[in-house]
């Protein structure tokens, strides 16, 4: 088989942000009808690297060269990016909430008619068009939030389709997609590439990688570490390992069978509406219960009402019925205030939407669920407040210059573990997480992993969320599969596996 | 020997600018300290004690308001009905003086009278989610109908010659009491703001009001409380302006909303919350003070005066907003 031809390449190119290397003499290429996957640890330079070729970093804000298709391109913004043919979906999805599908595929590019008004018609045709090529069956007027995430990934990836790039870049397309979502999803990137796109793909999600792209390239600190071919084969644990620069040898904790049978929480008949559609139940009936110190696993398809149930037990969101017993009392929780005081802590599953306040500083970010106890008098006492911030600082191991930085200049993983200390600071009987590890760096996964079982051996339970089934199967003691809004299966930790799971969270 | 020490002075000398500029209240004290320069280098009156007590003084009834302005914006609200609450307090307490009620009494009835519209407001907005602005809007035609209804338009006077020593009784011969009581005012509020955990609630509520749900702070009870302080603030402030005045005026406040939440805004307080602090904002309201003063002592025309607090306004959230952007690169080299 010859070579293929190179329709993009990238020479030496260097970014810096205020004295720091961002990137270090990179130079790569994409090859006509490639997946490509592009990976990496956060902070590895993926994001920077993408942004220079989509054009968001001008062609003066760092030095090297990009080709495409042979031909020098100097971009000077995304706009002559675009032009160049290389189309970006970002992680957020950037949509227009309000407006429909049609509206949105088309935005900025309406077509007119000859009056210059909005030709509507035209519009949803194009929309349809090529929405029929992702083989998606979406109503184009339906409002953008009205659909699944899983829908409203295919109608962003619809609007980079119809600016017809030769090049796709996906950033963590499937961290929004369930197992089967995903699966589709692959599959639709075949058949992409077949029809001349090439793309390159950013995941954490090693499997996905593997199975879906014909070559990786490996960045770390800046630098471009090595390239792995799908034809050679792939080898998971060197890869992780020129990821991260050390050994890892097992990334998943060891858990012990518990010996502590005491229930600790116990829901019953709960009963959730549905957020979004008036006088429906997301959950219908669902009744489990916690033991201490065990892991519980709560599997489901994205849409399940997992994040529903578990906001629904903290106070969140109004339940419609449901009991809730703690340590065999039955407990009132009205809001996430009861639900502290109980001992119980929720770590959202999107940070950045109820996570973290990003106008405060690391240190305040963690005290914020026990201002009440760090008070001294009227005041709080503000050298409690830092010392208990030092303490878990160094103890979850943040890396950022110190207690006072601002949250929004750390990573994903590094918020995430701050967010982690705001709950161990109280009184914590039950954690729950909801998707912990989403968008989240290898090796503070694996530091997040090792914290859980630490945490499950002193005594508390933790209830888990993930979509990330090889995760779930490996850190939890029990499981349920939530489905139609009932517990569709309730597995061990021996008998589970992805199949069962699967098989249970979409009976149909 | 000589040369390290050049160069640790000059290190340090950065270090402090770089401390001074990251600091939010940073840009208001600049753009004060070079327009007072300017001002005082066109006509040194400006800098005379008289002149200067003079600008203090006025800056004491907006300042009042800003510090509860403050609270309000960074829990990411707004506060237009002020200005009305100003005169409905000082109505209710001349009118209760008139009725032969206590100064005291009376006083606290115009208090109460602002208490009672913030937990209005706070109840609304709270309960049905109506955007502040809208609310407030509301609020503001519904207190000045209240006023123009109660008053007929007719100025309530005479008042009280004791109640009129109030804000007219000077200390050490020269200070007027209002400086005393606005300042007292703001160091209080700064405290609160700064060192309780209602403040950090306040801080948490701007920054992101759902984070600050699920952390357990109680949004109802934080928002009410803004709400009424901000509006007893505001009668509190009419009162004094009253007892100034020597008669409680039906109109007067018109348009002191807006001079209040530009100063806020000049003194750095974020439009979207969660940033801010009282030092800044009052610096804003003594900038606010400061310009129409100067304008008049510079001789330019009435006329110019809004056009140029326009400009100024905007021109502060540019500064405000490129320096932030500053603060953000900063952490992200610190990321990396």
């Amino acid at each position: 088989m010859k070579e293929k031809r190179v329709i993009l390449s990238v020479e030496n190119i260097t970014k810096r942000f205020l004295g720091t290397v961002a990137l270090n003499k990179v130079s790569m290429e994409l090859r006509e009808n490639e997946i490509l996957a592009v990976i990496g640890e956060n902070g590895a330079g993926k994001s920077t690297l993408m942004k220079i070729l989509s054009g968001i970093y001008s062609s003066k804000e760092y030095e090297g060269n990009i080709y495409v298709n042979n031909k020098l391109c100097q971009f000077r913004n995304p706009h002559d990016s675009e032009n160049a043919g290389i189309a970006m979906i970002y992680q957020e999805l950037n949509l227009e909430l309000d407006l429909t599908v049609a509206e949105n595929i088309l935005l900025g590019r309406y077509p007119r008619t000859k009056l210059g008004f909005v030709d509507w018609k035209k519009m949803r045709k194009m929309a349809k068009e090529v929405l029929e090529r992702l083989h998606a069956n979406i109503d184009v007027n339906a409002t953008v939030r009205s659909l699944s995430p899983s829908m409203q990934q295919l109608v962003c990836i619809a609007r980079a389709l119809l600016r017809n790039p030769k090049i796709l870049i996906l950033d963590e397309p499937t961290s929004v997609l369930t197992e089967n979502e995903t699966k589709v999803f692959m599959n639709l990137l075949h058949e992409m590439k077949e029809q001349g796109i090439s793309c390159i793909y950013i995941s954490h999600k090693l499997d996905e990688v593997f199975q879906l792209c014909d070559r990786v390239i490996v960045l770390r600190d800046g630098q471009l570490i090595c390239e792995y071919e799908k034809k050679h084969g792939y080898d998971s644990k060197s890869i992780i390992n020129s990821m991260i620069g050390r050994r890892l040898d097992v990334m998943y904790p060891q858990i012990e069978k518990k010996e502590d049978d005491t229930e600790l929480l116990r829901i019953e008949n709960f009963r959730v509406p549905h957020t979004s559609a008036y006088g429906k139940s997301i959950i219908k009936d669902v009744s489990f219960s916690i033991k201490k110190g065990e892991i519980l696993g709560l599997a489901g398809l994205v849409g399940s009402g997992r994040s529903e149930l578990v906001n629904a037990i903290f106070g969140l969101l109004p339940k419609t019925s449901g009991r809730i017993y703690m340590e065999g009392r039955e407990a009132k929780i009205n809001n996430p205030e009861d639900a502290i005081k109980l001992g119980i802590g929720l770590l959202t599953e999107d940070r950045k939407k109820n996570g973290y306040v990003w106008s405060m500083s690391i240190e305040h970010n963690m005290t914020l669920a026990i201002l009440r106890e760090l008070r001294k008098g009227i005041f709080i006492d503000s050298k409690k407040e830092q010392e208990i911030a030092k303490e878990y600082f160094t103890k979850l191991n943040v890396k950022a210059p110190g207690i006072k930085t601002l949250i929004t200049s750390l990573s994903g993983g590094n918020q995430q573990k701050v967010i982690l200390a705001r709950w161990l600071m109280t009184k914590l009987k039950l954690l729950i997480l909801d998707e912990p590890t989403r968008g989240i760096d290898v090796g503070t996964k694996a530091e997040i992993y090792k914290l859980m079982v630490d945490l499950s051996k002193s005594g508390i339970s933790i209830l888990m969320i993930s979509s990330e089934l090889p995760e779930l199967l490996a850190m939890c003691d029990r499981f349920i599969v939530l489905g139609k809004g009932v517990v569709q299966a309730e597995l061990e930790r021996g008998e589970a596996n992805e199949v069962n799971i699967m098989q249970a969270a979409s009976n149909t | 020997m000589l040369d390290i020490k050049r160069d640790n002075k000059k290190g340090s000398i950065k270090k402090f600018l770089k401390w001074f500029f990251i600091r939010q209240e940073s840009s208001i004290i600049i753009v004060l300290v070079l327009y007072s320069l300017i001002v005082t280098l066109v006509n040194p009156v400006f800098i005379s004690t008289a002149n200067v007590i003079n600008i203090l003084r006025s800056t004491g009834f907006t300042l009042i308001m800003v510090v509860g302005m403050t609270f309000v914006l960074i829990t990411a609200g707004l506060d237009l009905s002020v200005g009305a609450v100003f005169a409905l307090g000082a109505i209710i307490c001349g009118l209760s003086m008139q009725a032969g009620i206590p100064i005291i009494l009376s006083i606290l009835l115009g208090m109460l009278s602002g208490l009672v519209i913030g937990i209005f407001i706070g109840t609304v907005i709270v309960k049905t989610g109506i955007p502040p602005l809208i609310v407030t809007l509301g609020m503001m035609y519904v207190c000045r109908g209240l006023v123009s209804i109660i008053t007929k338009g007719v100025p309530v006077y005479p008042l009280p010659e004791q109640f009129m020593l109030i804000e007219q009784t000077k200390i050490f011969n020269s200070l007027p009491v209002i400086i005393l009581i606005s300042v007292a005012i703001a160091v209080i509020g700064h405290i609160i703001l700064s060192k309780t955990v209602f403040g950090r609630s306040v801080y948490a509520i701007g920054g992101n009001e759902e984070a600050a749900k699920i952390s357990g702070i109680n949004i109802t009870k934080v928002k009410m409380a803004v709400y009424i302080m901000t509006s007893t603030l505001a009668a509190i402030s009419g009162i004094l302006m009253s007892s100034r005045l020597g008669s409680a005026e039906p109109a007067a406040g018109t348009g002191i909303e807006l001079k209040v939440i530009a100063g806020s805004i000049i003194g750095g307080i974020s439009t979207f919350g969660g940033m801010g602090t009282i030092l800044g904002a009052s610096l804003g309201a003594l900038f606010m003070e400061v310009m129409t003063n100067s304008l008049t002592l510079m001789k330019v025309s009435v006329y110019w005066q809004n056009l140029v607090f326009g400009v100024i306004l905007i021109a502060s959230v540019l500064l405000d907003q490129y320096k932030r952007r500053l603060i953000i690169r900063q952490s992200v080299k610190a990321k990396d």
